[in-house]
């Protein structure tokens, strides 16, 4: 085997490596999406904003919420954030 | 003997350098599949000493989490309890009359029971507010409580094709620990679908306080009725 052709694997395994490690990072955000409600998106945005979001559903953030959760109480079924 | 030495020195960082590439794919492909099975960690980190994860992964019955809500049996409530309809009628709550008002959002009913500002009991009924289903209620409920107020949650049992009185339902049975105060709840979470509107049911009570309370959780919860 010549000092060449050893290089030459070298610079593949280098390349394998460097594929391997930025795959395994690209990958890791798509997989939170899957244990996320589909409304997740929204939770970047404040948790005021995210209320007035909702379409139709109970008042909230000064508009009659209430929540006990908001204060470590157990959580009630409100569906929005 | 130098280009020999080379050569050696060459062809050991290049298998090493392989092994470690092998090594990391491996390691990637199994961390990925993690967080698709049921009951595992899956992102991040909540700093919890508790054994949670920050987002529970399980996202649908199965049949050992199905044990968890093996009591469910859909009834009438004992004679002596109270019932509160919820505003514009679509589900009857009942509780028993140790239970008093709490406060809650506008359009729900709310009913617990609390000790020195602790609360002990807690019943809740909301109307259907966001992307809830009965076949996605598990992987719902869990992810909407950290997105929400938990700190962690984790899915302990989930079951569907619930025959509610009035309709089917999906329920879970989880716990979580709150952002404020760190209070760790255990909850029983259904969603039922009523002929003319759908619902939730929260009953939950501190984890450590479930072999007191769980008992009424789950009677309340058989007699929850939609329409």
């Amino acid at each position: 085997m010549t000092s060449r052709r050893l290089i030459a694997i070298l610079f593949g395994a280098v390349i394998a490596l460097v594929t391997a490690c930025g795959g395994g990072s690209s990958s890791a955000p798509a997989s939170h999406p899957s244990s996320s409600p589909p409304h997740s998106s929204s939770s970047a945005s404040t948790g005021a904003a995210a209320k007035q979001k909702s379409s139709g559903g109970i008042p909230q953030n000064g508009g009659g919420d209430h929540d006990s959760d908001n204060n470590g109480g157990p959580s009630d079924g409100d569906g929005n954030i | 003997m130098r280009i020999q030495r080379h050569r050696a020195l060459i062809a050991g960082a290049a298998t090493v350098i392989a092994a470690g590439a092998i090594a990391a794919s491996v390691a990637f492909a199994s961390g990925s599949g993690a967080t698709g099975s049921p009951g595992s960690a899956a992102t991040g980190s909540s700093g919890s000493a508790a054994a949670h994860s920050r987002v529970a992964a399980a996202a649908g019955s199965r049949p050992a989490g199905r044990a968890a809500l093996n009591w469910f049996r859909a009834g009438p409530a004992p004679a002596d309890w109270h019932q509160v309809t919820l505003p514009g009628g679509g589900a009857v709550l009942s509780y028993p009359p140790s239970l008093s008002p709490m406060t809650g959002d506008k359009g729900t009913v709310s009913e617990g029971f609390t000790r020195s500002g602790r609360v002990l009991v807690y019943l809740n009924v909301t109307p259907r507010q966001g992307d809830e289903t009965l076949s996605g209620w598990a992987h719902f409920r869990v992810g909407h409580l950290t997105d929400d107020d938990a700190s962690s949650a984790r899915l302990d049992g989930a079951a569907g094709g619930l025959r509610f009185r009035g309709g089917p339902g999906s329920c879970v049975v989880d716990d979580y620990v709150t952002r404020v105060h760190a209070n760790h709840y255990r909850e029983i979470a259904c969603f039922v679908r009523g002929a003319h509107a759908s619902s939730v049911v929260v009953a939950a009570t501190p984890a450590a306080d479930w072999a007191r309370y769980g008992s009424l959780l789950e009677r309340a919860v058989d007699s929850y009725a939609v329409r």
